[in-house]
């Protein structure tokens, strides 16, 4: 998708209609994550756009990269401190801090404490920034109360509970109320819904075998679901399950984040996908 | 078939997905456990308190675990009990052994215990001589086979009907030509039940032992425990200490969790509490009654941070609901102990060195702490034994050398963004319609998996073209 | 020499527990109103009982088929327990003759054209048991080993009759836990106590439940009004 898209899209879209608390002297921090700014900006906008339309004043610091989940999961507590010190630096002075995916947001949310035991001063301060971190989903419908209307898609989606998001952040209903709201859209659960994917960050290439043993079980029961949309809240295990889907030859299921459906922002993508065919 | 190793665990990976019918056989268990568990906590609306209940009675019990085990010592001791200490696995299972020889047994029958397997007994009672005769259903067709277990609930759930049918016809002494079930089971029943009436020891594991009263509990389906301990002359518990619980009533949250947690049962059909040798006047039971109270790198764990995994209770459920562990099976990880609760507890009962990769082979969805009965937090005990390997630097080279470079860049945003549009640059460079099919350095992805075609440049390059524009604009 | 490493051994654990744990506390007293404490949320921790009563309880967890191979009826008196088991007997077709255990209230009762002494060591063989005590949480019952009690009276035969005591049917395991641990205070804890709560059951040969695996395959539970 080209940059003019997005930005045609974030000045011009249509507008959900808003319904939520007075948040907007709040300031919001939005952490893109590094799979989002690499690998999918769409979702980044999606976001901004969403926070936007529920009263947020956002504004993303242009010095964050990662939340560490890589060095962590490894086990490399230092490496992780390293991160960690400049993510607590960039985000602490916001109201809210607002992450797209429920990995990077449980890291931060619950993770960061854990490196830090022995550092009374940085634990505080990583404690402060867990407490104000949100994954994007909980964060639009508990803290907002925002609602969205006015967002169209014709077709059928399949929703994948992410791990982190589903067990440590407890995120289930929020993203399935908002798509109710969604014109055209309806929902046709998978089974398995909150069965891992098989992502697991340094897991699916370290064990990539295991991994797509995992991963195969989880695309066929996605393709079982005949939705037109695979939907989740992490890159991490999009990725991974559209990289099956399509490595199997299943063009039929498009995999999106749900910020990018709410957002309004699917046509546009499934479009510029389909134009580079 | 031979136990694997450890610490050949990629080739034991290897080995158990190239099985064709491997994934079938687990989940003809494992599907079912999970469904049957699903279904006993559906029907149990004060789960949730009776988990917090029995988490709270084994922390209690953790935490005092020295006043507990004097008191189990000076209760046991008071039944006629015979009370033995062994820090090692080795030193437990030459006290049986010695015990064995001292009454000159030349059959001992023995009821499940992972545990025995922990400590060797199996192997230590084969290499000197002593029949062995496994009891349990399950140990009794991988005792025919010459397996190690599969699974600490169901250890021959690999096993299909038709190599029981071969293995019974083979070594029953009136065996059954039936290929029914039941008529196997009977074949079995009639096989053990003379051995059971003339071993001359009968060696059991506990589930709880407790403190107040000195007593050991076994925990079966079968039956089998008290057919092997009560009419030999010698009942030997080998028993780890944390098992330790302050009292009978204790033990009871722990039952309402531990088969609910297992199979999905309500409770099992056989509780016994064994206290000491037979009484003066006693219809029958054993003469002499000895317990080993096994260390074996419990206390290590206590001193290691690791005492939540002491909680454990032995349920299976974090295997059942593993995917790792559904796909590559029990014997893959090459320890009596797999899935989650063996990936933490293996390193401690052999050695981080050897048993390391398995703490990697998990994603940390989190499931197993969700159906632990007693709330381990297993992925954060598997993390901190990754932190623990990572300063030991057992980790591979190259994967530490990924891992510290990620991190090096990652601490300095700018040069982190500058990489990562670089990388967008080159991933798309390897791009075909839309998805990348390969692509050097990402093979452990592309080999099972395709991997989108990034959009053309990072969001912060798009985000700050954005903000300019409009400043400009402005 | 054994004797000695048994004493190295203990010694090195206990140090390594009170190395590693500094909590450790002398005051046995606080010990004991912490584990109590633990006792008190039982009430919120256990299942719901099908009846308020615990008889009516342990009947119902029967006939709903919920505990293994085992059903179960009532008598008003205990004279009435021959004829019982003889209705067992017919209704599996087995012959008249089975092990009573030897105790005086049952061995006085009116056995006549029944064999009370059959080897319980050969298979398919009938044993008839009092139990001390009945569970409704669990449909369980409970016998302690004594003079009178072989506990293989229990596992042996294929087909087992436990008379329960109306009296004795505790609500839950808790109860039954609490009279063992008065039992032990007064030092008379029985070799065994066993909780028997259906059959001998197997799922190992391919997840299918077999029963009489070792031990019975029928249970039949005979609650007493008058006892």
């Amino acid at each position: 998708m080209s940059q003019e898209i997005i930005n045609a899209d974030v000045k011009g879209a249509k507008s959900n209609t808003i319904k939520c608390l007075n948040i907007s002297e709040k300031k919001v921090g939005l952490f893109v994550t590094c799979l989002v700014n690499t690998m999918r900006p769409s979702v980044g906008f999606a976001s901004l756009k969403l926070l936007e339309e529920a009263g947020c004043t956002v504004e993303v610091p242009e010095q964050q990269s990662c939340c560490g989940q890589p060095a962590f999961n490894s086990g490399d507590d230092e490496g992780t401190r390293q991160i960690a010190y400049q993510t607590i630096k960039q985000f602490e002075n916001f109201d809210y801090v607002v992450v797209p995916s429920g990995s990077c947001a449980a890291m931060i949310k619950k993770n960061f404490i854990e490196v830090f035991k022995d550092q009374p001063e940085w634990l505080a301060r990583a404690q402060h920034l867990a407490d104000i971190t949100h994954e994007l989903l909980s964060f639009l419908v508990d803290v907002c109360e925002f609602e969205s209307s006015g967002i169209e898609l014709e077709g059928s989606y399949t929703y994948h509970d992410s791990c982190s998001g589903y067990r440590a952040l407890h995120v289930y209903e929020q993203p399935r109320k908002m798509l109710a709201n969604v014109k055209g859209l309806e929902h046709n659960p998978l089974n398995g819904h909150s069965e891992c994917c098989g992502f697991g960050g340094t897991f699916c290439v370290k064990y990539s075998d295991i991994s797509n043993e995992i991963v195969a079980e989880k695309a066929e029961n996605i393709l079982a679901t005949e939705a037109d949309y695979l939907l989740g809240g992490d890159m991490g295990c999009l990725m991974n399950m559209a990289g099956k889907l399509n490595r199997e030859g299943h063009k039929e299921i498009k995999a999106l984040h749900t910020a990018e459906v709410l957002a309004g922002l699917a046509p546009q993508i499934l479009g510029d996908e389909n134009a580079s065919k | 078939m031979q136990a694997n190793k450890p610490e050949n665990f990629y080739q034991n990976v290897k080995d158990a997905l190239a099985q064709p019918d491997l994934k079938m056989i687990i989940r003809r268990t494992t599907d079912k456990a999970e469904a049957k568990r699903a279904e006993a906590i559906a029907n149990f609306p004060g789960f949730e308190n009776a988990r917090k209940q029995g988490q709270k009675v084994k922390d209690h019990t953790i935490k005092y675990m020295d006043h507990y085990l004097a008191e189990f010592e000076k209760n046991a001791l008071a039944q006629g009990t015979i009370i033995h200490w062994a820090s090692t696995a080795e030193e437990a299972s030459k006290i049986v052994l010695d015990i064995c020889r001292q009454h000159e047994a030349k059959k001992v029958t023995r009821s499940k215990s992972m545990l025995g397997e922990e400590i060797g007994l199996s192997h230590a009672l084969d290499n000197s001589g002593i029949e062995r005769v496994e009891t349990d259903l399950a140990e009794h067709i991988i005792q025919l086979a010459g397996d190690p277990p599969s699974h600490i609930v169901w250890p021959a759930m690999h096993r299909s009907r038709e190599d029981v049918i071969k293995l019974f016809r083979e070594y029953h002494k009136d065996p059954t030509y039936s290929e029914e079930i039941i008529d196997l089971v009977r074949s079995a029943r009639r096989d053990l039940r003379t051995k059971f009436l003339t071993a001359d020891i009968g060696i059991s594991g506990s589930n709880f032992l407790l403190a107040d009263s000195g007593s050991s509990c076994t925990v079966t389906n079968e039956g089998n425990a008290e057919l092997t301990i009560t009419p030999p002359k010698v009942h030997i518990v080998t028993a780890g200490i944390e098992k330790l619980v302050p009292s009978m009533a204790h033990a009871v949250p722990l039952l309402r969790l531990l088969t609910r947690s297992a199979t999905g049962g309500e409770i099992t059909q056989y509780i016994t509490f064994h206290n000491g040798p037979k009484r003066q006047n006693d219809a029958d039971g054993p003469e002499e009654c000895h317990i080993v109270l096994v260390d074996n790198g419990r206390t290590k764990m206590l001193a290691d941070g690791m005492e939540e995994m002491l909680r454990c209770i032995r349920c299976g459920a974090c295997m059942n609901h593993c995917v790792v562990y559904k796909h590559i099976g029990g014997h893959a990880y090459g320890s009596v102990y797999p899935g989650p609760m063996g990936s933490v507890l293996t390193p401690h009962l052999n050695s981080l060195e050897v048993a390391n990769k398995q703490t990697h082979a998990c994603t940390l969805n989190g499931r197993c702490e969700e159906v632990c009965p007693v709330n381990i937090p297993l992925p954060k005990l598997l993390r901190s034994l990754r932190a623990q390997s990572w300063d030991k630097k057992y980790e591979p080279l190259t994967n530490r050398f990924v891992v510290k470079a990620f991190a090096a860049l990652a601490k300095r945003p700018k040069l982190f963004q500058l990489v990562s549009s670089c990388g967008v640059i080159f991933m798309r460079l390897c791009s075909r319609q839309g998805w990348i099919k390969s692509m050097p350095l990402a093979g452990g992805w592309t080999r099972n998996r395709d991997l989108i075609e990034p959009e053309s440049k990072t969001f912060m390059q798009q985000y700050k073209a954005m903000k300019k524009a409009k400043s400009d604009g402005a | 020499m054994n004797k000695q490493r048994n004493e190295i051994s203990r010694e090195r654990i206990f140090d390594a527990i009170r190395a590693a744990a500094p909590t450790v506390t002398a005051d046995v007293k606080a010990i004991q109103n912490e584990a109590l404490e633990i006792l008190g949320e039982s009430e919120f921790a256990r299942p719901a009982l099908l009846a308020e009563d615990a008889a009516e309880a342990l009947t119902l967890r029967i006939e709903a088929g919920l505990v293994i191979g085992t059903s179960c009826e009532k008598i008003a008196s205990l004279d009435q327990l021959p004829d019982s088991v003889n209705q067992f007997l017919a209704k599996y077709a087995l012959p008249a003759e089975l092990k009573v255990q030897e105790i005086e209230r049952l061995k006085a009762l009116n056995w006549d054209g029944i064999t009370t002494e059959v080897d319980i060591k050969n298979d398919n063989t009938v044993g008839l048991c009092w139990a001390e005590y009945g569970i409704a949480e669990t449909g369980t019952f409970v016998v302690h080993s004594g003079p009178d009690m072989p506990i293989l009276l229990n596992f042996l035969p294929l087909y087992l009759l436990a008379v329960i005591p109306k009296s004795k049917i505790l609500p839950y395991m808790d109860d039954y836990a609490l009279i063992a641990g008065e039992i032990a205070q007064r030092g008379e804890t029985p070799r065994n106590m066993c909780l028997i709560s259906g059959v001998s059951g197997t799922t190992d040969i391919e997840g299918v439940l077999i029963q009489g695996a070792h031990g019975p395959e029928v249970l039949h539970i005979i609650i007493v009004e008058d006892q």
